[in-house]
C-alpha cells in the first residue's frame, strides 16, 4: 500500500487533526441536539477563539520564550482565552441570530440563512478590524520532536493538542452525563415541549449549550492557530470538515462527534499519502457520501438524549 | 428612582442598610433588564455601536485596537448612538400608535390588499415591465449594460432556477454553482476549447442542449441518492459536491485545463436560414438572449408551480410524511425539482462561458452558491417575482455603491453589509421582499406550530 | 418596516432601473478645467478572500498618483491626475463588468491591473477593443502575452522566466539530485512549477511533485492548513535535499513550519510570491533561516527612494508594504512618466498605448521596459536568502551559477 512506509507518522498527524475536528464537531453536535439545527456560524466561533487567544497571549507573553511550567501555564491561558472568546461570540450569536427566530417558530431554513448571514458579517468584520494577514500566536512552547512511537515522530504540538482536547472532551462528556445542565440539555434534546412542562427553562438551556459549544470551538481555534496563525477566514475549511466529522459519527451524538473527528483526521492523512494532497477534500467528502448512503444516521447513530 | 427604594429608615443599622441597598441595586437592574422597552433601547444602542464599527476605519493589522478605537473612541460614536436611539423611538412610536396609523392609512388611501388584483391588470403590468426591459437598456452606457448582463441577468436566471429547488420543493442546495460549472465546461468541451476534444465540434448554440443535459444528468445522479436523506444532510452533501467539482476541475489539468482555466471559448453565433449574426464582446446582444431565456423560464416555472407538480411540491414542503402517505411520490418530485434547478444553473454557466469566453475553476466557490441562495431568500422564497427582484436589487446595489460610495462606503466592506442584511431580513421579514402567497401562509402556519414550511426535516415536529 | 417594504413590490424594479440610468449619466459627466485631468485606475480584488493582495496594490497606485500630483516624484506636471480603484473580486466572471466600467469612464487613460491572470484573460478583450492600456503588476500567466493584445503590459516576469532559473539554481548551484516540488494549485503556481520541473528534469534532477491547494488561511483557497503536516511527512521520507514551493508567502510559511517540525533539514526554496517579510515573521526566524527565494526583480533595499515608498505607503494604507506593492507602484509611475513625456497635448488612450511600448522607467523593482508583446524586458531572475531574519539579495542566477 502507498502509506505503509510511514503509516504511523500519518496516523499521529491524523490524530492531531482529528482532535481538533472533534472539538469543533462537538459544537455542532450539541447545538444540533437541542435545536435540530446546523449552526452554520460555528466557523466564526472558532475564529473568534483564535483571535481572543492571540491578543491575550501576545499581551501576556510579550517576547518571552517560556519553558517548563510557564509553558503549561501559557497553554492553559490560551485555551481559556480562546474558550472565553468563542463562548462570548456563541452566546451573542444565539441571542441575535437565533432567539428572535425561535420565538417566532420560523422555518428551519430561516435559521440556516440567519446563521450564514451572521457568519459573513462576523468574519468580514474581523478582517476589517484586525487586518487580513495571518497573525502569529506567540508560541508558549518550542515545537519539535519529543519521542517516537512505532517509528512515528511525535511533536510537542501534537501532545499539547491531544492533552488539551482529551481533558476538554472528558469534561464535556461528564458535564452532559452528570450535571443539572447536562440533564437539561438531554431533556431538551429528547423532547423540548415535555421538558418545558417539567420546568426546564428551555431558553437558558439553549443559551448554555451554545456557550459550552463555544468554549470548545474557541479553544480549538487557539490550538489550530498555534501552528497556522489566526486570520479572518480561518474558520471556513476546518468548520466544514468538523461538520462532516459530526455527521460521520452521528450528529447529535457526543461520542460520535469525537469518533467521527478522529476517523476523518486519520483517513485524510492516509489519503494524502496515496494521492495528491489536492484530492484530500474529495476523499473526505467521498467518505461522507458513502457513510450517508449506507448508514444515514452516522456511525454511532443520532440522538443526544440517548447516547450520553 | 427614590420611589422604588424600600422605606428603610435612614441611620439605623448602617451595615444591613448598605447590604440592602446593594441588593436593591441588583433588583433594580434586573427590573430594568426585564423591562421590554429598556431592553429594546439597549439593543438599539448596541446596534448603533455595531454600525459605528461597520462604517469605521480599518484596523492596521498590528495593534488589536486601532480599528476599534478609531471607530468607537471618536466623537462619531455619539452620532451612531443617536441613530440607535432614534430607531428605538420610532419603533416605540410605531408599536404604540402603529395600529391606529395603519387604520388611518387604510381609510385615507384605501390601500389595496393585493398588489395586482385583476388578471387583466396583471397582464398589462407584466407586458409593460417587459417593454421597459426591452427598450430601456439601449439607453444605458456600456458599463450598466454589462452589469445588466453579467451581474444581474445571469444571476436572475440562477435565482429563478434555485427558487425551484429551495422555494418550491423546500430543499437546501448549497452546491448549486457546481452545475453552473458543469454547464460552462460542457460548453467549452463541445466547442472544442478544452484540451480533450469532442467527437464533433458544435456552435455554442447547438451546445446548449448538451450542456443542459449534462447539468441535469449530474443533478439526477447526485439527487437520487442524496434526496433520500434528510434536509440537513442534503445541504452538506451538496456543499461537498460543489467543493468536489471545483477540485476536480482544478486538478484534472489534462481534461479541464486545470487551474489556468480554459481560454478562447467561442461566442454565440447564428448561421441559419440566411441569417448570419455573431455575438461579440458587447453586452447588449447577450442581454436580449438572456432576457428571452429568462422569460421562457419564468413562464415555464410559473406554469409548473400551478400544475400538479407544483401542488405536489407544496404538499412535500408542508408535510412530507403526509404527502407520502397520500400517495405523492416524494422522491420523484424532489429529484425533479433538483434536476430543473441544476439544468437552469448549467444553462447560465454556458451563457457566461460563451460570453466572457473564459472559464476557471476558481470562480465556482461555495460562497457563490451561498450568494445565489441569498438572492432567492432576499426576494422571497417560492416567489418568481421575488427571485427576479431580489437578484436584481442585490446584484445592482453593490455595483451602484462601487460607483457612488455613499457615506464613505468601502468596497472591501461589502460582505459585512450583506451579512447584516441577511440576519435582519430573517428577524424582521423572513418571507422576503415579495413573498409568495402560499409560502407566506405556510410560514404563518409554521409560526403557529402547524407544518414545517420547508422540506428540511422528515417529520413535522415543529422546531422548539 | 412591514408597511414600508410591502408597498415596494414591483415598483422596486422600476426604481432600480431608474437609479441605474441616473448612475449612468453621472459617470459620463466629464470635467473641464484649465489643466487636463487624467485618471489612472486600479483593477484587482478589493473584496473577497484575496482582498489583502488587492489592497497591497491599490494603495501603492494611489500613493504614486498622490505623489505625482504633489510634484514630489515628477516635478510639476502639465496635467492633474485622479485615481480610481475598481474591484473585480479577483474573479474572471466579475472582471469584464469592472473593465467595462473603467472603459466607460472617459477620463481613464490607463489601468494598473488586472491583478490576476484569470481576471486578465476575461477582461483583456474589452480593454483591447477600447485601446485602453493595462499594466499588470502581478498577472504572470505566460499565455497572456500570446494573445496579440497590443494594450497589454506587465511589470512582472512571467512564469516561464522564473521557474527555469530557479531550477538551474537548485541543480547547478545547490547540487540537488532530488527535488521535492509543491504547488498551491493556483494558476500562478501551476505554471511556475511545471516550468521548474521541466528544466530541473532536463538538468538531470529527480523530481517528486505534490499539489497542496492554497488555504483559506491565506487566500480564497480551498485547502486545509492541516494538510501540511501529512505533506511534510511525505517530504521527510524522500530525504530530497531541496524542497521548492510555488505559491504565496503565507502558505509557504505554514508549510515551512510543518517541514521543520517533522524534522526535515533540507534547503527550502520558493518564488516571488513568497518574497515578502511576512514569510519570515509568520514562519519564525529559525524556521525561515537560509530559505532561498527568487524574483525577477530587485528587492526593496535601503535606498532613499525605497524608504520613501515604504513610509509613504504605511502612512497612506495604515499597514506596511506587502506582496506586489512595489510592482504596482512601478506600474503606476511608468504610466505617469509616459504621460509626462507625451506632455501638453491632449493624450488619447491609443497614443498612450503606443508610447508605453517605448517607455523606459527606472523603477524600484527593476528597470521597466516592455517587449512588443507586453512582457517586461530583461527578465533577470535574482535569488535572495533569509539571513538573520532579513531577506538578503544573493545576486542574479546567471552569475551565481556561472
Amino acid at each position: 500500500m502507498c502509506f505503509t512506509s510511514n503509516f504511523w507518522n500519518l496516523v499521529v498527524s491524523g490524530l492531531a487533526d482529528g482532535f481538533l475536528y472533534a472539538l469543533i464537531a462537538l459544537g455542532y453536535t450539541l447545538v444540533y441536539g437541542v435545536l435540530q439545527l446546523i449552526n452554520f456560524a460555528h466557523s466564526e466561533v472558532f475564529m473568534s477563539g483564535g483571535f481572543a487567544s492571540y491578543f491575550v497571549l501576545r499581551a501576556a507573553m510579550g517576547s518571552s520564550t517560556p519553558h517548563g511550567i510557564a509553558s503549561v501555564g501559557f497553554v492553559v491561558l490560551g485555551v481559556l482565552a480562546g474558550g472565553t472568546g468563542g463562548a462570548l461570540v456563541a452566546f451573542l450569536l444565539e441571542r441575535i441570530a437565533y432567539r428572535p427566530l425561535r420565538r417566532r417558530h420560523a422555518p428551519r431554513l430561516a435559521f440556516l440563512i440567519s446563521a450564514i448571514g451572521a457568519s459573513y458579517f462576523l468574519y468580514n468584520l474581523a478582517g476589517k478590524e484586525f487586518g487580513r494577514n495571518a497573525l502569529e500566536i506567540p508560541s508558549p512552547f518550542t515545537n519539535g520532536p519529543v519521542f517516537t512511537i512505532f517509528g512515528a515522530v511525535v511533536q510537542t504540538y501534537y501532545i499539547v493538542i491531544a492533552i488539551s482536547a482529551v481533558v476538554m472532551l472528558v469534561l464535556v462528556d461528564r458535564v452532559v452525563a452528570v450535571t443539572k445542565l447536562g440533564k437539561g440539555i438531554r431533556a431538551v434534546a429528547q423532547d423540548a415541549e415535555t421538558a418545558s412542562l417539567m420546568g426546564v427553562n428551555i431558553d437558558r438551556v439553549i443559551s448554555q449549550t451554545f456557550v459550552v459549544g463555544g468554549i470548545l470551538g474557541g479553544a480549538a481555534g487557539f490550538l489550530f492557530g498555534l501552528s497556522a496563525g489566526v486570520v479572518f477566514t480561518m474558520g471556513f475549511t476546518p468548520a466544514l470538515k468538523a461538520f462532516t466529522a459530526a455527521v460521520l459519527g452521528g450528529i447529535g451524538n457526543i461520542r460520535g462527534a469525537v469518533l467521527g473527528g478522529l476517523l476523518l483526521g486519520i483517513v485524510e492523512n492516509l489519503g494524502v499519502a496515496c494521492t495528491q494532497a489536492s484530492w484530500r477534500d474529495v476523499i473526505a467528502f467521498g467518505i461522507l457520501v458513502l457513510v450517508l448512503m449506507i448508514r444515514p444516521t452516522g456511525i454511532l447513530g443520532e440522538r443526544l438524549g440517548r447516547s450520553a | 428612582m427614590s420611589a422604588t427604594l424600600p422605606a428603610t429608615p435612614p441611620g439605623t443599622q448602617p451595615t444591613a442598610g448598605g447590604q440592602s441597598v446593594a441588593n436593591d441595586r441588583k433588583t433594580q437592574f434586573l427590573r430594568l433588564w426585564h423591562n421590554d422597552e429598556a431592553r429594546r433601547l439597549f439593543a438599539c444602542l448596541v446596534g448603533g455601536v455595531v454600525l459605528a464599527l461597520m462604517t469605521g476605519p480599518e484596523g492596521d493589522g498590528i495593534s488589536m485596537t486601532s480599528g476599534l478605537s478609531g471607530a468607537l473612541l471618536h466623537p462619531r460614536i455619539f452620532a451612531f448612538l443617536g441613530i440607535g436611539a432614534v430607531v428605538w423611538a420610532l419603533m416605540t412610536l410605531r408599536r404604540r400608535y402603529g395600529a391606529s396609523i395603519r387604520r388611518l392609512n387604510d381609510r385615507v388611501t384605501g390601500a389595496p390588499r393585493r398588489l395586482l388584483p385583476d388578471r387583466r391588470v396583471r397582464a398589462v403590468v407584466l407586458l409593460a415591465i417587459l417593454a421597459v426591459a426591452i427598450v430601456y437598456p439601449i439607453y444605458l452606457n456600456s458599463f450598466w449594460q454589462s452589469v445588466l448582463v453579467e451581474q444581474i441577468g445571469v444571476y436572475v436566471l440562477l435565482a429563478i432556477g434555485l427558487n425551484v429547488v429551495v422555494g418550491y420543493a423546500g430543499l437546501l442546495d448549497l452546491g448549486y454553482i457546481a452545475f453552473f460549472a458543469i454547464g460552462a465546461y460542457s460548453d467549452a468541451y463541445w466547442t472544442g476549447a478544452l484540451p480533450v476534444h469532442p467527437i464533433f465540434h458544435l456552435n455554442p448554440f447547438w451546445a446548449i442542449p448538451f450542456a443542459i443535459a449534462a447539468a441535469m444528468l449530474a443533478g439526477v445522479l447526485l439527487g437520487t441518492p442524496a434526496l433520500r436523506l434528510r434536509g440537513d444532510y442534503l445541504a452538506i452533501l451538496t456543499l461537498g459536491f460543489g467543493e468536489i467539482i471545483q477540485i476536480v476541475a482544478n486538478n484534472l489539468t489534462g481534461v479541464t485545463g486545470g487551474a489556468q482555466g480554459v481560454i478562447n471559448i467561442p461566442h454565440f453565433s447564428i448561421h441559419l436560414f440566411g441569417i448570419n449574426y455573431a455575438w461579440g464582446i458587447a453586452s447588449l446582444p447577450y442581454y436580449y438572449l438572456l432576457l428571452g431565456f429568462v422569460v421562457i423560464a419564468l413562464v415555464a416555472f410559473s406554469f409548473l408551480e400551478h400544475s400538479r407538480v407544483g401542488r405536489a411540491w407544496s404538499a412535500i414542503r408542508e408535510d412530507e410524511v403526509a404527502a407520502e402517505a397520500s400517495g405523492v411520490s416524494v422522491l420523484k418530485y424532489k429529484v425533479m425539482a433538483f434536476a430543473i434547478g441544476a439544468s437552469t444553473s448549467g444553462f447560465a454557466g454556458m451563457i457566461v462561458a460563451s460570453q466572457i469566453s473564459f472559464v476557471e475553476p476558481g470562480d465556482f466557490t461555495v460562497q457563490l452558491s451561498i450568494l445565489i441562495l441569498v438572492l432567492v431568500i432576499f426576494g422571497g422564497m417560492g416567489s418568481l417575482a421575488g427571485a427576479v427582484v431580489g437578484a436584481a436589487v442585490l446584484q445592482w446595489l453593490p455595483q451602484y455603491l462601487r460607483v457612488h460610495p455613499l457615506f464613505g462606503f468601502q468596497q472591501q466592506d461589502l460582505y459585512i453589509y450583506l451579512g447584516a442584511i441577511l440576519v435582519l431580513m430573517m428577524i424582521f421579514r423572513p418571507v422576503g421582499l415579495i413573498p409568495s402567497k402560499r409560502r407566506k401562509r405556510e410560514i404563518g402556519l409554521a409560526e403557529h406550530g402547524v407544518g414545517t414550511a420547508d422540506a428540511m426535516s422528515g417529520s413535522s415536529d415543529p422546531v422548539v | 418596516m412591514h408597511l414600508g417594504i410591502k408597498r415596494l413590490g414591483v415598483p422596486m424594479a422600476a426604481t432600480v432601473l431608474g437609479l441605474t440610468s441616473l448612475a449612468g449619466m453621472a459617470t459620463t459627466a466629464a470635467q473641464a478645467s484649465s489643466k487636463p485631468t487624467y485618471t489612472i485606475a486600479y483593477e484587482g480584488p478589493l473584496s473577497g478572500g484575496n482582498q489583502q493582495l488587492g489592497l497591497n496594490m491599490k494603495y501603492a497606485v494611489q500613493l504614486a498618483v498622490n505623489q505625482a500630483n504633489s510634484g514630489s516624484t515628477f516635478g510639476s506636471l502639465p496635467f492633474k491626475l485622479k485615481f480610481t480603484p475598481a474591484d473585480d473580486g479577483g474573479s474572471a466572471t466579475q472582471s469584464p463588468t469592472t473593465a467595462q466600467g473603467l472603459i466607460d469612464n472617459k477620463s481613464v487613460v490607463a489601468v494598473v491591473g488586472p491583478a490576476f491572470s484569470g481576471a486578465t484573460k476575461a477582461a483583456e478583450p474589452s480593454f483591447a477593443a477600447a485601446h485602453l492600456a493595462t499594466v499588470s503588476p502581478s498577472a504572470t500567466a505566460p499565455i497572456l502575452a500570446d494573445e496579440g493584445w497590443k494594450n497589454f503590459f506587465r511589470v512582472v516576469a512571467d512564469d516561464n522566466a522564473q521557474g527555469p532559473a530557479d531550477a538551474t539554481y537548485a541543480v547547478q548551484k545547490l547540487k540537488a539530485k532530488g527535488i521535492y516540488t509543491v504547488d498551491d494549485a493556483s494558476s500562478y503556481a501551476v505554471g511556475l512549477v511545471s516550468a521548474f520541473d521541466a528544466k530541473a528534469t532536463s538538468l538531470g534532477a529527480k523530481i517528486t511533485h505534490q499539489q497542496a491547494p492554497g488555504t483559506t488561511q491565506c487566500q480564497a483557497g480551498t485547502g486545509n492548513v492541516q494538510e501540511y503536516g501529512a505533506l511534510a511527512t511525505q517530504v521527510q521520507q524522500t530525504h530530497d535535499p531541496v524542497t521548492f514551493y510555488a505559491g504565496y508567502y503565507c502558505d509557504f510559511a505554514l508549510f515551512a513550519k510543518a517541514l521543520r517540525a517533522a524534522g526535515y533539514t533540507g534547503q527550502l526554496m520558493s518564488d516571488d510570491g513568497s518574497l515578502d517579510p511576512h514569510y519570515v515573521s509568520q514562519a519564525g526566524t529559525s524556521v525561515a533561516a537560509k530559505t532561498v527565494l527568487s524574483c525577477a526583480c530587485t528587492n526593496l533595499g535601503n535606498s532613499s527612494a525605497d524608504k520613501a515608498f515604504s513610509s509613504g505607503f504605511k502612512k497612506l494604507a495604515g499597514f506596511p508594504v506587502g506582496t506586489y506593492s512595489a510592482e504596482a507602484y512601478d506600474a503606476a509611475n511608468t504610466i505617469i512618466s509616459t504621460l509626462k513625456k507625451l506632455g501638453n497635448k491632449s493624450i488619447s488612450r491609443a497614443a498612450l498605448v503606443t508610447a508605453l511600448h517605448k517607455a523606459v522607467y527606472p523603477g524600484l523593482t527593476k528597470r521597466v521596459h516592455f517587449l512588443s508583446n507586453g512582457n517586461i524586458a530583461g527578465s533577470t531572475v535574482y535569488e535572495y536568502q533569509v539571513q538573520n531574519g532579513k531577506i538578503v539579495e544573493l545576486g542574479p542566477v546567471t552569475q551565481l551559477v556561472g
